[in-house]
């Protein structure tokens, strides 16, 4: 990323609890006014990197700077107060004694314009007719607007939200994330969310990031995250995927589904690699008696259905091919109730395919690092 | 500590488990004050060693001891037992039945525990020369201290999935063992909690015995240290008691461990079907109006009538003022003391989830098994003997005892508070630009306040009715309200005794309602100003 002086940037970031590391060298730049989105598994330590760009830890080396400020490094360690770094917390954290009007401005001096500007951080949240409730009055949704336009109130140079939706019911969540979405937007700040819902990372944010193991493993914008994962795992973390093996033919990768084209870099002819089929792109066709699959402009691949998840708008099929005991491959099809188990199908692939070098056989069944290892060569 | 625990045992889902560097202030300060309340078993100790283990051995292997051990246990298991059942019944048929005036029963019921076991004891015994020996007690006492069951088992089964009753239902399992297996088998931790209370209280008891003429290891220990001062014998038979307590709160930490009754369904809470009493329902309405009138209308209806029939003197009133400021001060002292001493120990505990703060927290619990006597005594002895009298019989040793001998009271309330108030909270306060001393200030403070104040309460009200560490530590020619009316009470001035036993049963009664209203909301939401 661009990253520059105005917006925030983060340096080497190491941070352990007692001899357990949890940050080991994180870096990270955000450009001022843009959302960016930190995605991991728990345990990632992706809620003690928002903490300690919080100031609520200091990070045993590394440096975080905002505007060009520095925040923390080998010497200094501004206190959480003086950041004017916004958190909103997953729970929210609105203070019980207060009302909604007192939370919000809490962190504002006294005076007249502490009202006006409480007042119009309510409309903005659209929440002016409960300003004399308690927080425990409001639903989650209202309670987590409110945590918002108390922090946006201190004017804050970036907002950190820690899995701000992650207690909301799955029904409330999408609406209240878009409603949080806009108003972020409106306020111009420079936002940073945690997560470990991928859907919430790839709608939320301009660019995601995400964390593994103590260390940032891709930061990308959120339709090249899901296009091109820099290795199987991160593919798999990102988004359902199919792995399937293949051939490099310079532009086009041989595969059972034929010669497909590549979507970005050219990896020398002969080399063997993995294929991301994403189940979108996976083309499931019903197959009348059990012959041999059609001939097309691709080779289609004879499959039999195991399983279909309806979901409404659309279905989740696994197949599994009659030739070769692979896996099942994972298809999203648009209403295809027809599916159901034991149907003879035909598989085909659709648009450009990402894909990896694959380490020799012997180191395969190895642990994800060695995947990782030989993938930092773009293919 | 179970029990009294209901509301604070509900932790704050914290942040994943994060291992904070431990504060060295907070710790040390814990230590210091775990180290004071472990002072009197270590003075205890040193009065055991002072005196000699063969001599020791020579006082506790004697007739005597048997006939205490005898007449204290088979006392406590029965009052224990009768405490148990109807604790019990009164909770269920209060929280989970149709029974008409339950809410003014809920109060009732509850209120007995607000008056002095000492003052129950007073009352039957002033009316009926019949209320007296074993039976006597065991009367007086189950009515005195039921509650100390009511209180949590209604806790629990308020908080307790009524689901799991429908699914036993549906087992085709019948109501009344569905009432013995599944409400009970729920309540089951607070019922055990309730009785290790009941059955601590009647070890340490002194003042109601007395008056009933029933000999336990607590009188007789009374006995031998302010009357006969033969000091050895005291601690000996001070030993086997704390050793009996110990035994109760061991036994209950063995029988907890075996399973917890927990909430499992979604957080949604659903109303609970009350139980339709039908034609139970006059009976059980009689029931109940004859407990709460044996509990309370008797020993109240005896003060009224004692304080009438007597003609109380005119000098009474100027010393029931003088023995309430007594009262007030030194209580009001301790509660003070015990509450601000609680607060870094709570902190530890709930903030710095380690062994080190468990360790600590745990080790106040301590002073549960050192009956108020013991502690009075070990520290008097300890003061006279060792301390070259340094602050015998002065205001301050009283303070200092009270303190001590009432803190898990006062780290039930403060741990609840400090509960209350979750890092988080703090966190916020500080990213919104507010120093460290302002979010004290504004957040922190005004959320724990409402515990610190309940537990000061608590530990006032414990000071205000306690009476035999009293008799033993209060400073010469101060007399408080409980002490005053035992000077009464013991020369058969039943006339002058009533007005302070109706003066102590209205500071307790009032306050502790309140508290009661204070504690039931607690695990409710997590923060509700009103």
């Amino acid at each position: 990323m661009s990253g520059g002086s105005d917006g925030l940037t983060v340096t080497d970031l190491h941070k352990a609890f007692g001899a357990h590391p949890v940050l080991r060298g994180v870096d990270l730049s955000v450009p001022e006014g843009a959302f960016a989105a930190v995605l991991g598994a728990s345990g990632s330590g992706k809620t003690t990197l928002l903490r300690v760009l919080a100031g609520f830890e200091r990070p045993d080396r590394g440096a975080v700077t905002v505007g060009g400020a520095i925040l923390d490094d080998a010497d200094r360690h501004l206190p959480a107060e003086r950041r004017r770094i916004g958190y909103v917390s997953q729970e929210g954290s609105l203070f019980p004694h207060l009302t909604v009007a007192g939370n919000v401005g809490f962190g504002l001096r006294r005076g007249r314009s502490r009202e006006r500007v409480v007042g119009h951080l309510l409309d903005l949240v659209g929440l002016s007719a409960l300003s004399r409730r308690y927080p425990h009055q409001l639903s989650g949704g209202q309670q987590q607007r409110v945590a918002l336009a108390r922090v946006l109130a201190v004017q804050p140079r970036i907002v950190l939200l820690d899995e701000p939706f992650a207690s909301l019911d799955a029904g409330l969540r999408a609406a209240v994330r878009a409603d949080i979405h806009a108003l972020l937007r409106r306020s111009g700040a420079t936002a940073v969310l945690v997560t470990h819902d991928q859907d919430e990372a790839l709608t939320f944010a301009d660019m995601v990031a995400v964390i593994r193991e103590g260390r940032m493993a891709q930061v990308a914008p959120p339709r090249d995250l899901y296009e091109t994962p820099v290795d199987p795992d991160l593919a798999q973390f990102v988004g359902e995927a199919n792995l399937i093996e293949g051939i490099s033919h310079g532009s086009t990768v041989e595969t059972r589904f034929g010669p497909l084209p590549l979507r970005d870099g050219r990896p020398p002819a002969g080399q063997a690699l993995t294929v991301l089929v994403r189940p979108e792109q996976l083309r499931v066709a019903a197959r009348a008696g059990s012959g041999p699959a059609e001939a097309g402009e691709r080779r289609g691949v004879a499959a039999r259905v195991v399983e279909l998840d309806f979901h409404g708008h659309d279905a989740v099929v696994r197949v599994v091919a009659e030739a070769g005991a692979a896996s099942p491959l994972i298809a999203r099809v648009a209403g295809e109730v027809s599916l159901t188990p034991g149907t003879p199908v035909t598989l085909t692939v659709d648009g450009p395919v990402h894909c990896w070098p694959r380490p020799p056989a012997g180191i395969r069944d190895g642990p994800p690092v060695a995947v990782l290892a030989v993938d930092s060569v773009e293919c | 500590m179970t029990t009294t625990g209901i509301a604070a045992e509900r932790r704050i889902p914290a942040v994943p488990a994060r291992r904070r560097p431990l504060p060295w202030p907070l710790l040390g300060t814990s230590a210091a004050v775990a180290a004071v309340l472990l002072a009197p078993l270590a003075f205890l100790l040193i009065e055991a060693g002072g005196t000699g283990a063969g001599t020791i051995a020579h006082l506790i292997w004697r007739p005597l001891t048997a006939t205490l051990l005898w007449n204290t246990v088979r006392l406590t298991v029965v009052v224990t037992a009768l405490c148990a059942v109807i604790g019990t019944l009164t909770a269920w048929c209060v929280e989970c039945t149709d029974l008409p005036g339950r809410r003014i029963w809920a109060v009732l019921v509850v209120v007995p525990f607000a008056i002095p076991d000492f003052v129950v004891s007073f009352g039957w015994a002033s009316i009926s020369p019949l209320v007296q020996g074993f039976q006597g007690a065991v009367l007086v006492m189950t009515l005195a201290v039921y509650p100390l069951v009511h209180l949590p088992v209604a806790a629990s089964l308020r908080s307790a999935d009524p689901g799991l009753e429908d699914a036993a239902r549906s087992l085709g399992i019948g109501r009344v063992r569905v009432f013995l297996r599944v409400t009970v088998g729920q309540a089951r931790g607070a019922i055990l909690g309730g009785c290790v209370l009941v059955a601590l209280v009647i070890l340490a008891e002194y003042g109601a015995f007395e008056i009933l003429g029933y000999q336990t290891f607590t009188t007789e220990i009374f006995t031998e240290f302010q009357v006969s001062f033969n000091v050895p014998t005291a601690c000996a038979l001070s030993l086997v008691l704390v050793l009996l307590s110990c035994v109760i709160l061991g036994g209950e930490v063995g029988a907890r461990g075996a399973g917890r009754a927990q909430r499992t369904g979604p957080l949604a809470q659903r109303a609970r079907r009350r139980r339709r009493l039908g034609r139970a329902t006059l009976p059980v309405e009689a029931a109940m109006l004859m407990l709460v009138g044996l509990a309370l209308g008797v020993p109240v209806g005896a003060a009224v009538y004692w304080m009438v029939a007597g003609g109380a003197p005119s000098l009474t009133g100027v010393s029931i003022l003088d023995a309430g400021w007594h009262t007030a001060l030194y209580s009001g002292c301790a509660a003070a003391l015990a509450t601000v001493a609680a607060l870094p120990v709570a902190l530890l505990a709930v903030r710095h989830a380690g062994r080190a703060g468990q360790l600590l927290e745990r080790s106040t619990y301590t002073v549960l098994a050192m009956p108020g006597l013991v502690i009075a005594l070990a520290i008097s002895y300890f003061s006279e003997r060792y301390a070259g009298g340094l602050g015998y019989q002065t205001s301050v040793l009283m303070i200092a005892a009270y303190a001590i001998l009432f803190f898990p009271l006062a780290l039930v309330g403060v741990r609840a508070s400090v509960a209350h108030a979750p890092v988080a909270m703090e966190e916020a306060a500080r990213s919104l630009g507010r120093t460290p001393r302002a979010v004290f200030v504004r957040v922190t403070l005004p959320l724990i306040a409402p515990g610190l104040s309940a537990a000061f309460c608590l530990v006032f009200l414990a000071c205000a009715t306690e009476l035999t560490a009293t008799l033993v530590l209060v400073p010469t020619g101060v007399q408080t309200l409980a002490t005053q009316f035992w000077a009464y009470q013991q020369n058969l001035a039943y006339g002058q005794a009533a007005p302070f036993a109706l003066v102590i049963i209205a500071i307790a009664a009032v306050p502790s309602y309140i508290l009661a209203r204070y504690f039931d909301r607690l695990p409710g939401r997590t923060g509700d100003p009103r």
